[in-house]
């Protein structure tokens, strides 16, 4: 339970707005507002988003995965086959995560892949054993899915966070 | 039997699963959505899904049969898909429950210029109120938007109307719109007469819609009327059961202060479609004309949603966003959401409640069904299923919610804070709506929405004073914060 700063209602944890007298319990408020007024911006009527999808021919992409300070900086191909090394038969995908735990975790040796679009990234499922999530949602193997820039991916257990430059 | 789509989708494998992959699949499945372990009425209906999947995959030679079959969905595209965002992507763990929103949005896929689309095919029944009380300019106001649709319809569209007071006449029987002037001319014969019985009429008016039912049309049903109906409200929501169905969907429009909303509020939802509020003679011919041309614009019909929380998490409530915001239940499932129009997403706000959890991992939250049929390519009972999972950490990241949810939520919230004060009153504590509706009116304020505002603290007023809520007051306040919702984003906070 969490009390209401406004009116002392007492919310259940999770709520945006207070039950009783409306007000909003996160954001909109303070440092946040100019950031999120910004969002706004470029936020399409009625989407959810975390921010854009528009991915143009000069945009490159970083790569936040958990638990790491370093970023991955790059400019995806046509196709880039996420995964980790096959020490059996030499195989390495384009975006390896093999340093990142990627075998404890769960990643498949071919487990998904970004494509680039006309102005967007996709993200498809290969069939992988343990699943992709965006943004919490399971992905359907071979289906693929407009990747926004500060989506959350899962690889099997492995978060990452995308964003576009 | 029609060969379903996806099978493997449902189990939540790739085509090229082995036999104990399948075995594995359907066992966690089961775990989660079998009737015996999980009572979420959308859980049984989703579990129906996953033993037809497993008895068919799970059995060589039927597995060899569907593949050969479902071959023909190789270059089907994707006609909508679903895009499931979360108010939160990792929970804190927590030793009490917590709320968890979900936005829902039902993407079409993308089309090009209008040219290349095709105008839906329209079968729709008017059912319009004739009573004594429609005597005067609402009436005149309702024969100029009948003629306008009569206008606007093609010969290709099938349009009936009914009239109706206390007893239903079928002005026009269904028929092609082919002979636009002698339609014309039969809408001028209405006259003012009588009371108000609406089960009469809407069962002449489904009588007459489903005489040219069709799976490649948009089947619908408009219901306008100023009055409230007694005694047969609960007749006219069995028949609206029946009618969701058969595939056809009823709107209801409300003229003036009489009429009973939460009963068109209920009529409607529980066929897909939405309820609106009319306040003046003169919004009728626009707000008729724009129903009968969104139903033009028609993507995919007859669209059904289930929802199948896990086991552990509870269903709060469901909220129609877009592209008209309804209140929508619950129960029973699959839940009619109407129609999907082309390049307009439906959104559909979800509010879960998840249990208290103090070990930190992923966890899976809901499946959710989406139904549809999708008129320009003859394609019945597309479906697309989604499973939402979330991470649980003892120290999340800090985020902020999506400013798709903050938007929707905050002005549902306003709709919300209307009606805990109607239910204050209703209850008899005057103080509490008092304080619900002065809270209600800051906030209109601070949304910019002055004129609500006004009302609300006019209303605060009057009820203070006299315990109870105008009419009028009452259903602006309704109707006009649920409107809220289908405005562009609001500039809250911009400065």
């Amino acid at each position: 339970m969490k009390p209401c700063p406004y009116c002392g209602n007492n919310n259940m944890e999770g709520v945006l707005f207070c039950d009783e007298c409306g007000q909003p319990l996160v954001g909109r408020s303070g440092q946040t507002t100019s950031q999120l007024v910004q969002q706004q911006t470029h936020s399409l009527r009625g989407r959810a988003t975390w921010g854009t999808a528009r991915f143009d021919l000069a945009s490159s992409i970083v790569i936040h995965v958990r638990d790491h300070l370093e970023p991955i900086s790059l400019v995806p191909k046509q196709e880039m086959l996420i995964g980790r090394t096959d020490t059996q038969s030499d195989f390495t995908p384009d975006l390896d995560m093999t340093p990142y735990g990627a075998a404890e975790y769960g990643v498949s040796r071919q487990h998904a892949i970004i494509k680039r679009g006309e102005d967007t990234l996709t993200l498809t499922d290969l069939g992988s054993t343990n699943g992709t999530h965006l943004n919490g949602q399971r992905l359907i193997p071979r289906q693929p899915r407009v990747l926004r820039d500060g989506d959350e991916i899962r690889l099997g257990r492995l978060v990452f966070h995308i964003f576009f430059k | 039997m029609d060969t379903p789509r996806n099978l493997y989708a449902i189990l939540g494998i790739p085509p090229e699963a082995t036999q104990s992959d399948i075995r594995e699949a359907y066992r966690v499945a089961a775990r989660r959505f079998h009737p015996d372990a999980n009572d979420h009425e959308g859980a049984d209906i989703l579990f129906r899904d996953i033993a037809t999947a497993y008895e068919i995959l799970g059995d060589s030679k039927q597995r060899m049969d569907y593949d050969i079959a479902r071959a023909k969905f190789k270059d089907e595209p994707n006609y909508f898909t679903l895009r499931v965002t979360p108010s939160k992507r990792v929970l804190n763990t927590l030793d009490e429950p917590q709320v968890m929103y979900l936005l829902l949005e039902i993407v079409p896929l993308r089309q090009g210029h209008k040219k290349e689309r095709h105008d839906a095919r329209v079968n729709l029944t008017l059912v319009l109120d004739r009573s004594t009380s429609m005597k005067g300019p609402r009436l005149d106001k309702v024969k100029i938007a009948a003629h306008q649709i009569i206008d606007q319809l093609a010969p290709e569209d099938v349009l009936s109307i009914v009239s109706f007071s206390d007893r239903a006449d079928v002005l026009i029987p269904a028929s092609a719109v082919t002979n636009k002037l002698e339609f014309r001319s039969m809408v001028n014969m209405m006259r003012a007469d009588g009371g108000t019985e609406i089960f009469h009429g809407l069962a002449a008016g489904v009588e007459q819609c489903r005489r040219y039912l069709g799976p490649k049309m948009v089947n619908h049903v408009i219901l306008l009327t100023d009055g409230r109906t007694f005694g047969d409200e609960e007749q006219c929501l069995q028949l609206a059961d029946e009618t969701a169905d058969m595939g056809i969907s009823i709107s209801a429009m409300g003229i003036g202060e009489e009429w009973n909303d939460a009963f068109l509020d209920a009529l409607a939802s529980r066929t897909g479609g939405t309820s609106t509020y009319i306040n003046s003679p003169s919004a009728v011919v626009r707000f008729l004309n724009d129903r009968v041309r969104s139903l033009g614009d028609t993507f995919a019909e007859r669209l059904s949603l289930a929802i199948a929380p896990d086991a552990d998490v509870m269903m709060e409530s469901t909220f129609k966003l877009h592209p008209s915001p309804q209140p929508i239940s619950v129960r029973p499932q699959p839940i009619p959401i109407g129609s999907l129009e082309y390049n307009r997403p439906v959104s559909v706000l979800l509010q879960l409640q998840m249990p208290s959890s103090t070990s930190p991992g992923f966890r899976t939250v809901a499946r959710l069904d989406v139904t549809g049929d999708i008129l320009m390519a003859d394609r019945m009972g597309y479906k697309v299923l989604s499973d939402i999972s979330v991470e649980i950490s003892d120290n999340p990241p800090p985020e902020e919610p999506p400013i798709a949810i903050l938007d929707a939520l905050g002005k549902l919230t306003l709709y919300r804070m209307q009606q805990r004060a109607e239910e204050s009153i209703e209850k008899g504590n005057v103080a509490e709506a008092t304080r619900r509706l002065e809270n209600l009116a800051t906030r209109l304020l601070a949304a910019g929405e002055d004129d609500l505002a006004h009302m609300a603290a006019a209303e605060a007023r009057r009820v203070a004073n006299t315990n109870m809520l105008s009419e009028e007051g009452r259903k602006t306040l309704k109707f006009g914060t649920r409107m809220l919702l289908a405005l562009p984003e609001s500039t809250e906070g911009e400065t």
